[in-house]
């Protein structure tokens, strides 16, 4: 269970300050898909990334089922990252040089997962998004986009974490798979127990969701 | 793989890259052992003659020029003052005469080879002697009256070391007999044996030893007691060389002090220390390029490091931030990188140490030729010469060079046969060198990694 309430943050630039999240409270049960979505500049990968304690809230408290986060210290949130969430990114994000089963298993390396099991986990990761044979050998730059958001995926849930951030996954990818990478996060959410919020512009990827949010302006609002 | 072999591995992933920062470590580290190496031979080269100068002062009369005289002749009662000054615990006196054919029944052996010739040269060039080519020119027997026969001929010009014996006997330093011992060349050119007999100064010379003083030049001499010289030749009381000792090394400027004021203008007075300072400011100076150059090098492989790491850890600035995202410590991701510019550097140190093994003895004999034949005539007046050589400035320009070009070669020969050699502590300091540039290298970027924003990921670029 993720329970947000007042989340604030406003950003200082040589203009003057930004106000990029105003005050956002919202609650996302495990297992649950939530779609959030909203106009360039809107907040929402502003909001992600207090979600995922990449960055702090300037006000406000965020807890994830019953521990408040939004205080914790910068080693805190290293390792509350390394444990509790899994991130998507637009722009997939994989290291070049290592291949697509060290990608896997460089997230169960920073999670502490026992170092004997990660080969195997990887591998089963791997073949749950659908990636078999040779390419979990293979570099990224020779995996299409959307084997390497698949292989994104698998590194996101590698270490079972109850909370996955995704960014846009589908904004690199043609509708057809963009579709196929929506549908395989949903199924993972369901299988896995574990909460998805996707940002999106894509109406028809906010549709495969159980909830959608909008924010403007850095409210945010439930949509019917 | 953990963050160690992720950086080790990220060296090699751009290969033009890796080949051009491992190519410029490589030749700073070789050149930065060549000169660790240079420096090293040099200075056991500058202890090891710094520790044979010893605590002995050399008197010559001032003006005297080397093989052709000149200045006025110092005096026995001069030479018996000296030894009477405290600290002074010997004083041993020359004087040196050469006898021409009508002096005497002995013939020099003709000087051959290219060292005959420039000696020959030295001859004519300075004039104290028809010049002329070294083919039709034929020397004077040169004879040394000495108080220390066995140690008359030793370094300089002489060209000797010791003389020893090979047959016979010696004679004591005060005998006035009519007594000689011969150089082992010159026994052999004139079929001289112990007990034969020459004639010098219209007086008959009994040969009594043979020498060996290692050298061709030196055994072409004659030893007679100093006194015996000074009556025959008619130079009675003279002496154109003394070398004084002096009790302990601690002294020797006292003493040096004391002749001078004795002598006043008379005499040149120099100690062998001071002449190893002057001949030795060439490899000093070879000591100080090689450290310069040692520092160069090794500020200039830890600049090229530091900027390629700078540009690195710009160009990974997002894969960092997401490494940060997925939870990896910024000092993981420090460590990754910082095994990374070591990498570099110990490819660059293996490479560079090769080269730079290979490279040293070149080097330095290539530095210390050079440095040492720039300042020759600064040397050579010096070191060429018993008994504290030329007063500067007094060679002759032109026709000098055939003289001293004698002497820079034969002492030069000898300050240049430097060894080089690689200890464990040249290899321990190499080593900590290597290191030092990796250090220095990764700092910079690294510190740069701390500040980098794992939130920077969610930004499109
Ligand atoms: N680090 C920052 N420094 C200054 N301003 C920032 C920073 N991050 C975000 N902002 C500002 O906050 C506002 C929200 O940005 P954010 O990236 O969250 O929008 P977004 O909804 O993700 O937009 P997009 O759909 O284009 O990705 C924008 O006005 C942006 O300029
Ligand atoms: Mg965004």
């Amino acid at each position: 269970m993720l329970t947000i309430s007042n989340l604030k943050k406003s950003f200082s630039s040589g203009a003057g300050d930004v106000t990029a999240v105003k005050d956002v409270s919202f609650e996302a049960r495990s297992g649950e898909m939530v779609a959030i979505i909203g106009p360039s500049g809107s907040g929402k990968s502003t909001l992600l990334s207090l979600l995922g304690l990449l960055d702090a809230p300037d006000s406000g408290s965020l807890s994830l089922d019953g521990k408040e986060l939004a205080s914790l210290s910068e080693s805190e949130r290293t390792h509350f990252r390394a444990k509790q969430v899994g991130f998507v990114f637009q722009q997939f994000n994989l290291i070049p040089n290592l291949t697509a089963r060290e990608n896997v298993m460089l997230s169960l390396e920073f999670a502490n997962y026992p170092k004997a099991q990660r080969a195997a986990r990887a591998e089963e990761m791997l073949t749950m998004v659908g990636l078999t044979g040779d390419k979990a050998n293979r570099r990224p730059a020779k995996l299409s986009g959307g084997e390497q958001q698949r292989v994104a995926i698998a590194r996101a849930f590698a270490n079972q974490p109850p909370l996955i951030l995704a960014d846009e996954p589908t904004g690199s990818l043609d509708r057809a798979t963009g579709q196929r990478i929506v549908a395989l996060l949903r199924a993972t959410a369901t299988t896995q127990d574990a909460t998805v919020l996707v940002v999106t512009h894509d109406e028809s990827v906010a549709k495969q969701a159980d909830r959608r949010l909008e924010i403007e302006d850095g409210v945010l609002r439930e949509i019917a | 793989m953990n963050a160690i072999t992720r950086g080790v591995k990220n060296t090699f992933r751009n290969s033009i890259r890796t080949v051009g920062i491992v190519a410029i470590l490589t030749v700073a580290i070789a050149l930065s052992i060549s000169m660790l190496v240079a420096r090293d031979a040099v200075n056991k080269k500058i202890e090891s003659v710094r520790a044979s100068t010893g605590n002995t002062i050399s008197v010559s009369p001032a003006g005297f020029f080397g093989f052709s005289g000149g200045g006025t002749p110092l005096t026995t009662t001069q030479i018996s003052d000296i030894s009477s000054i405290r600290h002074v615990t010997s004083v041993t006196s020359t004087l040196t005469q050469r006898l021409t054919s009508s002096d005497t029944s002995l013939t020099a052996p003709t000087p051959s080879g290219s060292l005959g010739g420039q000696f020959s040269g030295g001859f004519g060039g300075s004039g104290g002697f028809p010049g002329g080519s070294s083919g039709t020119f034929t020397p004077p027997v040169r004879v040394v009256g000495t108080t220390t026969p066995g140690q008359a001929l030793v370094g300089g010009a002489n060209g000797g070391g010791t003389e020893t014996l090979v047959s016979g006997s010696s004679f004591s330093g005060t005998s006035t007999a009519d007594v000689a011992i011969v150089g082992k060349t010159l026994a052999s050119t004139n079929s001289l044996k112990v007990g034969s007999t020459f004639t010098a100064w219209n007086t008959k010379i009994t040969v009594i030893g043979i020498y060996n003083a290692q050298s061709t030049f030196a055994n072409s001499d004659v030893l007679m007691p100093l006194a015996t010289v000074q009556k025959l030749s008619g130079n009675a009381n003279d002496v154109d060389s003394a070398t004084v000792y002096v009790d302990s090394v601690d002294n020797v400027s006292a003493v040096q002090a004391k002749i001078k004021a004795q002598l006043g203008s008379a005499a040149d007075v120099t100690n062998a220390q001071q002449q190893a300072e002057q001949q030795l400011a060439p490899l000093n100076s070879v000591k100080t390029i090689s450290t310069y150059t040692l520092l160069g090098t090794v500020v200039g492989a830890g600049i090229i490091l530091l900027l390629s790491m700078l540009m690195i850890v710009r160009e990974r600035r997002r894969e960092i931030g997401v490494l940060k995202a997925l939870g990896a410590k910024s000092s993981s991701v420090m460590r990754q990188f910082i095994a990374e510019a070591t990498t570099f550097t110990l490819l660059g140190s293996f490479f560079g140490f090769l080269i730079g093994i290979v490279l040293a003895n070149p080097i330095t004999s290539t530095l210390v030729t050079n440095a040492s034949s720039s300042s020759s005539s600064g040397f050579s007046r010096d070191g060429g010469f018993p008994g504290g050589g030329f007063p500067g400035g007094s060679l002759p320009g032109g026709g000098s060079s055939g003289g001293f070009h004698f002497g820079a070669r034969g002492f030069g020969h000898a300050i240049t046969s430097v060894q080089t050699s690689i200890g464990f502590s040249t290899l321990l300091v190499a080593l900590l060198i290597a290191l030092l540039v990796a250090a220095v290298g990764s700092s910079v970027a690294v510190a740069n990694i701390a500040r980098v924003r794992p939130a920077e990921v969610l930004r499109s670029e």
